[in-house]
């Protein structure tokens, strides 16, 4: 291993990426894009879900348990029905995720003691959102039913994300997903454009080793992974306030194991495609599309089928997102979470001795 | 580290020793059976058209292409053993461009200097002479995309010379620059040479072989000769005759030629070995080139086409193209600055300048896809501006490179091209029939991409003729085929051009230009002469025997001056 020669590739290879605005603009603007559409389009959070109210009642009782709806910050009452008829079809336009029916006699049945039914229609067809919609509306009705008894007061304390913001669950997650979506797929880019231009011959016939060359080659865009860490770390915690609980140094010291893992499937792509765009489409498919899908981020791993279980844990993102919220939101480090380092250093390994074998100097 | 060059291990034998080196890729054979040996200060020039195995040989000698059969050594280095070595101690230059666009000229050289180990105290001097070699010392900061193609060429060549290698490999230096800076490489050569590197130089212009100390030619995959190019050239002594073209041509058809070149005023022809037949009236022996060497050592090919049916849509005698004080401007740059230029039916005409001197812009406005800003154009009877459609229907296009689909087999492109220029199933089939005949293609099953290159070549002729144009364009036709397909594919050319259709052709292939009736001399926007090569050669004060080469660079160099003159004057 020769440092001068890895010198000159790193040189030469930062000079080049410093002097394409495109490839610059996907580095840092691309996960900025994709920190700010997670951290405000995509929350999981329900809120201001459209309500419907058909009040048969008017009575006080009924106008009570709709305000309940309203004066929760979950519901935004946008229609009132004066008769049923025209709910179906307000559910068809999808104007309305949620219709409150309040029979007749609601208020009589109460005072009497009796069980007052009270109908929800739930618009389906979102099925997570629908879920909790129709959640929040059952609490709602239980809680209003069984206001005046109050025998049993759950105290429920949400720890780690007290707030229950999905921005605080995903943006953790988005530190693993970014640096699988942009890395491997610069690095592949990188080593592909040499052998779709030709510079990559005056490289084999030179001094040269495949080690040094690879070396050279990965460093600046590990480099760029964890300066775009960095960012959407910082403007997680500045801009959309979430908390980091954890150790700084020690997310840092995991996601330097994570970069490399990244990088190092870059590496593996660049040996199978011959072509930028065969490259950039088995990055997508290797790294992107798993991560985002199989990784936990969206959604939580131990709720897929046991198969798909097996097969989003063959991916790393998953252990990194793991490791990420630990620290982020638990405010756990390797003490804890030793296991997912492991399986990220093993990996680490895994992909090198894989990449290293592949990688020869020669033309065929 | 181990970068000098001066350990000895290789001073007292030769610098290359190849014995039956071969190369298979599958079942085919690439290269095999060549066996050399080079020692310092000469050069080597390896000469075959694409396909014949150059770009394979110098893989392996640059140790990053492992040789399937054979032994050799390179720079005392054994080739199967110990190939990394002997990368790192060789230049090589492969094909096509090997810079980084957007680093500067001295970022080049400093990225080529850092991979080889050149300690920082040389490595300032040496480029700075090295840049000063190669003219580009006034350019170190500009982007490397944004050189000319000579430019990039010459830069690519030091960058492979920073470590002062004992042994320079060079793919196809050549292709793709203008004559003006070919001379300037080889003059960069010369001097590496003289200070005792030994140089390989792979090449299929036949021409710059000539230059070289030894020969090797080269015949899908095959050597065919190994020699200096005198003793290659004595091999063919006395068998090589040139009679006008007037001398009976018909008589001249029965004999038993290894090959005949139709030129545009003469038949130039390589007898057989001791076969001294009634030569037609007028039949003067010349001195043997490197490509009549070539074409006497390689099998023959079959006779040109059979005659067949006239082009329909011909009128001999009649104006093809006229144009006059045509310019196209770009903003404010002058791509064409009033050309003027009449081509009758039947002729055949080269456009010849270097790079950027406004020949594809002036053929793209005769084919009707620029617009001129001034002047008139007259294309097969329409005016380019007004009736362009109809010159699209009149004219047609061949360029080698990009006119064909490689996954189709010839049939389909055939009929693909028929039913792109709007032929009905009938005429489609009697077109391509008649396109055929003409060109001597055999369509079969396979893949245009497995085809050789003068296969494609006479495929992307006959898709070019399927409608009959009066107007012909040709693109550098002829780059990387074999002399005998090449003198076949002119044959044709003058045939189609007898029947009275209009050819134009560009190239950077000088030589070319001896097939062509007339010459047109472009620079710098300007086409500032035209004639008969014999009228050029008289008009720049030439020896009668001067090349084409030397003609277009006495008339550029008149140009530059008168340019120089009239600035001077303004």
């Amino acid at each position: 291993m020769n440092l001068a020669r890895v010198g000159a590739v790193i040189t030469k290879e930062t000079r080049e990426l410093l002097r394409d605005p495109i490839t610059v603009w996907l580095c840092f603007l691309m996960p900025l894009v994709m920190l700010f559409l997670f951290g405000y389009a995509v929350t999981l959070d329900v809120e201001n879900i459209r309500l419907g109210v058909l009040d048969q009642d008017r009575t006080p009782a009924s106008r009570a348990l709709a305000m309940r709806f309203t004066a929760s910050h979950y519901f935004e009452r946008v229609r009132d029905f004066p008769q049923a008829h025209a709910i179906t079809e307000s559910l068809q336009r999808g104007e309305l995720t949620l219709v409150l029916v309040i029979p007749h006699g609601t208020q009589r049945r109460l005072a009497r003691g009796e069980t007052a039914p009270v109908q929800l229609l739930v618009d389906g067809s979102y099925a997570a959102t629908s879920l909790l919609a129709a959640g929040y509306a059952e609490a709602i009705v239980r809680g209003f039913a069984s206001a005046p008894a109050a025998a049993v007061e759950p105290a429920v304390r949400i720890w780690y994300n007290p707030s229950l913001r999905s921005v605080n669950y995903i943006v953790p997650g988005l530190f693993g997903v970014i640096l699988m979506a942009f890395p491997p797929m610069l690095t592949a880019l990188a080593i592909v454009r040499e052998k779709e231009s030709g510079t990559i011959q005056q490289i084999y016939a030179s001094p040269l080793t495949p080690r040094e060359f690879m070396l050279g080659k990965l460093l600046p865009y590990a480099g760029v992974a964890f300066g775009e860490m960095l960012m959407v770390v910082g403007l997680g915690y500045a801009w959309f306030r979430v908390p980091f609980a954890g150790n700084p140094v020690e997310l840092f010291a995991v996601a330097g194991l994570y970069v490399l893992i990244t990088v190092g499937i870059g590496l593996l792509v660049s040996a199978l495609a011959k072509t930028q765009v065969a490259a950039m489409l088995i990055a997508l498919t290797i790294a992107l599309m798993p991560s985002f899908l199989f990784s936990g981020f969206l959604f939580p791993v131990f709720s897929m089928p046991l198969m798909m279980q097996m097969y989003a844990r063959a991916f790393p993102t998953s252990y990194f997102i793991d490791f990420a919220r630990g620290v982020v939101l638990k405010g756990v480090g390797v003490e804890v979470l030793w296991f997912n380092v492991v399986w990220l250093a093993a990996y680490t390994a895994a992909v090198f001795l894989l990449a290293a074998w592949l990688l020869k100097k020669r033309v065929a | 580290m181990d970068s000098s060059g001066m350990d000895g291990r290789w001073a007292d034998g030769p610098l290359v020793e190849l014995r039956e080196i071969g190369r298979r890729h599958g079942e085919r054979a690439v290269l095999g059976g060549v066996s050399l040996t080079l020692a310092p200060g000469r050069i080597l020039a390896v000469v075959g058209p694409d396909g014949a195995g150059k770009t394979t040989l110098m893989q392996i000698l640059a140790g990053i292409l492992p040789p399937s059969e054979g032994e050799g050594r390179v720079l005392g280095r054994d080739l199967r053993r110990e190939p990394e070595a002997v990368a790192a101690r060789v230049g090589y230059m492969s094909q096509g461009f090997t810079l980084y666009d957007r680093l500067s000229v001295a970022e080049n050289l400093e990225f080529a200097a850092g991979i080889r180990n050149v300690p920082a105290a040389l490595r300032e001097a040496r480029a700075r002479r090295l840049l000063a070699m190669a003219g580009l010392e006034h350019v170190t900061g500009r982007r490397a995309g944004a050189l000319s193609g000579g430019m990039r060429k010459k830069l690519s060549l030091i960058g492979n010379l920073i470590h002062e290698p004992p042994l320079l490999l060079l793919d196809e230096p050549g292709l793709g620059v203008d004559p003006l800076s070919r001379r300037e490489l080889w003059r960069m050569l010369a001097e590496f040479r003289a200070r005792d590197t030994a140089i390989i130089v792979a090449t299929s212009y036949m021409d710059e072989a000539e230059r070289a100390d030894a020969v090797l030619l080269l015949h899908e995959g095959q050597p065919v000769a190994l020699d200096s190019p005198a003793a290659l050239a004595a091999s063919c002594a006395g068998r090589v005759y040139e009679w006008p073209t007037a001398a009976g041509t018909a008589a001249s058809e029965p004999l038993p030629l290894r090959s005949r070149k139709q030129l545009a005023d003469r038949v130039r022809a390589v007898l057989p070995e001791g076969g001294h037949a009634a030569l037609p009236a007028g039949a003067v022996a010349v001195a043997p080139d490197l490509e009549d060497v070539f074409v006497d050592r390689t099998p023959p090919l079959p006779a040109p086409a059979a005659p067949w049916p006239a082009a329909a849509a011909a009128h001999p005698g009649g104006e093809a193209i006229v144009v006059s004080e045509l310019s196209l401007r770009f903003g404010e740059f002058v791509a064409v600055d009033r050309a003027s230029l009449r081509i009758a039916a039947g002729e055949v005409v080269a456009f010849l300048g270097p790079n950027g001197a406004g020949k594809t812009t002036l053929i793209r406005s005769l084919c009707g896809l620029h617009k001129p800003s001034a002047g008139t154009a007259v294309v097969a009877g329409a005016d380019v501006a007004a009736g362009r459609r109809r010159v699209q229907g009149r004219i047609g296009y061949m360029s080698q490179h990009f006119s064909l689909y490689p996954d189709l087999t010839a049939g389909e492109n055939l009929t693909f091209f028929a039913s792109a220029f709007g032929l009905d199933r009938a005429a489609a089939r009697a077109a391509i029939a008649w396109a055929c005949a003409v060109t001597g293609l055999e369509p079969d099953g396979q893949w245009v991409r497995s085809l050789s290159g003068a296969t494609r070549q006479r495929l992307a002729l006959a898709c070019s003729l399927l409608h009959r144009p009066e107007v012909l364009f040709l693109d550098e036709p002829t780059s990387g085929v074999d002399p005998a397909s090449r003198y076949r594919f002119w044959t044709v050319i003058r045939q189609l051009a007898a029947a009275g259709m209009a050819i134009v052709v560009t190239t950077h292939y000088l030589a070319e230009a001896e097939f062509c009736h007339r010459i047109c001399l472009m620079h710098n926007g300007r086409l500032f002469a035209q004639g008969a090569l014999a009228e050029l050669r008289a008009r720049y004060g030439l020896a009668p025997d001067a090349s084409v080469e030397d003609v277009f660079i006495a008339g550029i160099a008149r140009e530059d001056s008168a340019a120089a003159a009239g600035e001077a004057a303004a």
